[in-house]
């Protein structure tokens, strides 16, 4: 039915409980796994760069770091059930774009996401990023409380 | 992974295609599914046909009709593919409302359904009753393009 499912994360709790139940419905479907991290444009101002004393180097290091961790994570799990997954990441202003991007890029046929990302408020809405997504995705999407 | 699956139908085009993924997914996977259909009330000022014709007492009779030949085509599908299949229907001005009691009722642990309903206005935005349910639900919710 579904061959290859794109698993979105950030790292939040929420989208890793989605990561661990996407990789059981991987196994259980047979299907393959591309894991992603949309990793957030460098946004300070000069004078931010300065207080924090950090400037778009050390920056993009530190996000590269993070975003490994996080496709390690996806990867661990996959790995646990022989579920074979591949990783991907960009550097976007647009984590939904940047996701249907990468499900098409991939040929994947479901995006498997949480409901809320990092910046989510609980139970109340849906997220933004997984609502751009919904609205603007042409393959399904699984959504994950 | 999935045991019961919900698959809410207006009896649309894009909720046909919901209920054959339903279908697949639930042959795929060993699944029940549960169809299920929810029935407007009636309204003295509407712009539906059937309403605006008929008496209360005829517009019940007919619309519980069309609830009966709708999900008996889905239950001759199901059965086709070897799937289990319940149907159920309810009368509601909030249908996303009643697939979400129907899911809890039948202990179903995933809701998949269209994108948009008969009412939806196509790629542009999502449809207003799988928003309500995206946003209410806490179950899985796997969203049909």
């Amino acid at each position: 039915m579904f061959e290859h499912i794109l698993i979105p994360t950030d790292g939040s709790r929420l989208s890793e409980k989605a990561v661990r139940k996407g990789i059981r419905f991987a196994h259980a479907m047979g299907a393959r796994v591309t894991a992603f991290h949309a990793i957030p444009k460098f946004q300070a101002s000069d004078v931010m760069m300065d207080l924090l004393g950090t400037n778009r180097g050390d920056y993009a290091r530190a996000a590269q770091a993070y975003s490994n961790e996080r496709l390690r994570f996806v990867q661990k799990a996959a790995a646990a059930l022989d579920v074979p997954c591949e990783t991907r990441h960009a550097t976007t202003d647009d984590p939904a774009g940047a996701i249907i991007e990468a499900a098409q890029a991939s040929g994947c046929d479901l995006i498997l996401m949480a409901s809320h990302g990092r910046r989510g408020l609980g139970a109340l809405l849906l997220g933004s990023e997984t609502q751009k997504v919904l609205t603007h995705s042409s393959i399904p999407v699984l959504v994950y409380r | 992974m999935f045991q019961r699956i919900l698959v809410p139908t207006d009896g649309s085009d894009l909720s046909k295609k919901a209920v054959r993924a339903a279908i697949r997914l639930a042959a795929c996977t060993g699944a029940h599914l549960v169809a299920f259909h929810a029935i407007p009330k009636f309204r003295m000022f509407t712009l539906d046909a059937q309403m605006l014709e008929d008496t209360a007492g005829e517009y019940r009779v007919a619309s519980v009709a069309r609830a009966r030949s709708l999900l008996a085509g889905v239950a001759a599908e199901a059965r086709k593919a070897g799937v289990a299949c319940d149907v159920a229907h309810a009368t509601s001005d909030q249908p996303w409302a009643a697939i979400i009691r129907e899911a809890k009722r039948k202990r179903c642990d995933l809701v998949l359904m269209a994108s948009h309903g008969r009412k939806g206005l196509q790629g542009v935005l999502l449809g207003s009753e799988t928003q309500k349910v995206l946003t209410h639900s806490t179950i899985p919710v796997l969203v049909y393009r």
